[in-house]
């Protein structure tokens, strides 16, 4: 009985194709905004997850933070307090964190400047190479996803011992040495405030610039920074500082480590350490859970609009239920006839309803299927967008584009519950007719 | 004497029950059909006789009086059961064939079964058995504006007779027809009376073609004037 009704239904259907077309419009503008919509929202979530979570997703944050007064009156009275050399986090802190949780920190990864230089050939004074020269810990590479393309990487021991040696970018070292091999040598950076500060190049890394910011496209290429990387306790050394210690530095987690769980555990740690120190401590954050907020906010807008699209689904239900009726009054006859030949009423109720079902879940089909297609469409604008635009990021934006399977079944739903609700008015009309009234109808 | 396929005792149809227009369209008609009878209702327009034919066909409920439809209280029958009785003890020929335009010959005659409580498995070929009886097997994909006005007509006989209803009611089977293909569908019914014994009624204004049917019964005004056999 459903089959035939079902089957009854499509027949209907078909045989009025632009009319039931134009009163599946609603339904399908309805759905498809919302698939659309709920398209967007969780690509532009899912795209930012894993871009971030490439990017450091597996990383803690953390800075030496000063206490904020809690009262206004001191307040008044505040100044910033000055950073002593045991408010900085040692490496001995490092070791120690760990030591204790082994299985969630790996290492440090943190950064120090010493200054902008050149290095110049001193046969030749027009082969010159701009470079930037900063401090970093043994996993600061690792920490950036850059890959060693030739020698080897900065270690504990160059940083312990303060060695003078250093990395430096693969593009450089092709236009400076042209060609030849630049492990092993020895080079001289004249700073722009007048030091000299000399190295042994003891690795090449690959350069990326999506990394290290946008460039100034004025400025020649031979003329732009490239980042030459020494050790962080060499560069804190010769900057004179003799701090030794971070006040800003990324935790490494283990490949394994639960972020949330990790970023607790350094929390306590730290917290524990300066919990006597009446200036500052130390604050922790990861990337996760900024992430978290950005979903929040992303899921109430999604959200939000999809239900401002869904109220298109009611108009489309109010077309339905008028064309039901419509089709009810011209098909009286119709209606007369079954009754005569026995069709009970319900099953006249059922056979309109299951009719406005089939209407309606047609409309969501055909919806559900534009929004998918405009949802693929607009997914691969934004991917040439980011090839093209922004080229020199598309190596670390994962654009992820899907539709929302939620979405797709729940419109399914809501497409048949539209038919059910709108069209039990028209079919309860239908069959609360009197036989012989139908029968006469003319 | 057995129970006769159709009793009626004083049927009474008002209309406008308690209206200032009220109109009493029927006075108290008393008919027994018995079972295999082929009988003719011949009345003027306006006799009642289309009234009658739909209290028989419980297409229509009577003010008063009771009808007994093989021996069963018509008026105490609930919705669903008229239904049901509609459906299967009674096959209706309409004047204006009443067949469903989108669907073909064999879906209209297969439409009570779809509506049967009692399901069975051969309906297709139950269907076609129909199609065949009244000469149409070769139409059966055949909508109802691919036929003529006889073909139709044999269509909805046999959707009638799908059921094996108890009566077939006909309400002027043959008046959207000319004369030829009216012969032939009176020769149906003979045919069907004659060699399966079905009892027929047969609503019509025709003198002529009342009078081919073994009893006929005449209707003026609402009350019964004649009741006497055929020329068959």
């Amino acid at each position: 009985m459903l089959w035939e009704n079902i089957k009854e239904a499509v027949t209907s259907i078909k045989s009025n194709k632009m009319r039931s077309l134009l009163t599946m419009l609603g339904i399908i503008i309805g759905i498809s905004s919302v698939i659309i919509i709920t398209t967007i929202g969780g690509s532009i979530q899912s795209t930012l997850t894993a871009t971030l979570n490439s990017l450091g997703g597996n990383t803690v944050s953390a800075y030496v933070q000063a206490r904020y007064p809690e009262t206004d009156e001191e307040w008044a009275t505040w100044v910033y307090p000055d950073m002593k050399d045991s408010d900085y986090v040692s490496q001995e802190m490092i070791d120690g964190l760990i030591a204790a949780y082994p299985d969630e920190v790996a290492g440090v990864a943190a950064q120090n400047s010493l200054c902008y230089g050149t290095i110049t050939d001193e046969k030749n004074a027009d082969n010159y190479a701009n470079v930037n020269v900063g401090g970093i810990t043994p996993e600061y590479l690792n920490y950036m996803k850059l890959e060693m393309h030739a020698g080897r990487s900065l270690t504990s021991e160059d940083n312990q011992t303060q060695k003078r040696v250093c990395v430096v970018a693969d593009t450089m070292a092709a236009r400076y040495f042209d060609g030849k091999d630049p492990i092993g040598e020895q080079i001289s950076v004249v700073a722009t405030d007048g030091g000299i500060y000399d190295f042994v190049i003891v690795g090449v890394y690959e350069y990326n610039q999506a990394l290290f910011g946008r460039v100034d496209p004025t400025v020649p290429e031979k003329d732009r920074s490239t980042q030459m990387m020494i050790p962080y306790q060499t560069c804190a050394k010769l900057s004179g500082s003799d701090q030794t210690g971070y006040d800003y530095f990324n935790l490494l987690l283990t490949p394994l480590a639960d972020v949330e769980q990790a970023t607790l555990h350094i929390q306590e740690y730290f917290d524990e350490i300066y919990a006597n120190n009446e200036n500052f401590y130390i604050y922790s954050y990861n990337m996760q859970s900024d992430m978290g907020m950005i979903n929040t906010v992303l899921n109430v807008i999604t959200v939000a609009v999809s239900g401002i699209a869904a109220i298109s689904l009611i108009v489309g239900g109010v077309g339905v239920m008028n064309i039901m009726l419509v089709s009810i009054t011209e098909r009286t006859r119709e209606i007369g006839v079954r009754m005569a030949l026995g069709a009970k009423r319900k099953i006249i109720k059922l056979q309109f309803v299951i009719e406005a079902i089939v209407l309606c879940l047609i409309g969501g089909i055909i919806g559900i299927l534009i929004g998918v297609g405009v949802g693929a469409l607009l997914g691969a604008v934004a991917g040439f967008i980011i090839q093209n635009v922004y080229a020199e990021y598309s190596s670390y934006i994962i654009l992820s584009v899907h539709p929302s399977a939620q979405a797709i079944m729940l419109s399914l739903f809501f497409s048949m519950l539209t038919g059910v609700f709108f069209g039990y008015y028209p079919a309860n009309k239908a069959s609360k007719l009197e036989v012989i009234d139908a029968l006469r109808y003319e | 004497m057995s129970e006769p396929v159709i009793r009626m005792e004083n049927i009474v149809k008002t209309y406008y029950e308690g209206k200032p227009n009220e109109l009493e369209i029927l006075h108290g008609i008393s008919l027994a059909v018995n079972e295999g009878e082929f009988i003719s209702i011949v009345g003027e327009s306006g006799s009642g006789k289309s009234t009658l034919m739909n209290i028989i066909g419980v297409l229509d409920r009577q003010t008063a009086g009771t009808y007994y439809l093989e021996g069963y209280d018509v008026n105490r029958m609930t919705d669903e059961v008229r239904s049901a009785v509609r459906n299967e003890r009674i096959g209706f020929v309409f004047q204006n064939f009443n067949l469903l335009p989108r669907a073909n010959a064999l879906k209209n005659v297969m439409i009570p079964l779809m509506y049967s409580e009692h399901k069975r498995k051969d309906q297709k070929e139950r269907a076609m058995e129909m199609l065949a009886m009244v000469g149409m097997e070769e139409r059966a994909d055949h909508r109802p504006n691919e036929l003529s006005g006889g073909q139709k007509q044999r269509v909805a006989i046999a959707r009638a007779m799908i059921n094996n209803p108890a009566i077939i009611l006909a309400d002027e089977p043959t008046g959207a027809l000319d004369s030829k293909t009216g012969h032939m569908v009176m020769d149906l019914f003979h045919k069907l009376h004659e060699e399966q014994g079905k009892t027929i009624v047969l609503i019509t204004h025709s003198q002529e073609l009342a009078s081919e049917t073994q009893r006929i019964v005449t209707l003026l005004d609402g009350e019964i004037v004649s009741d006497k056999g055929g020329e068959r």
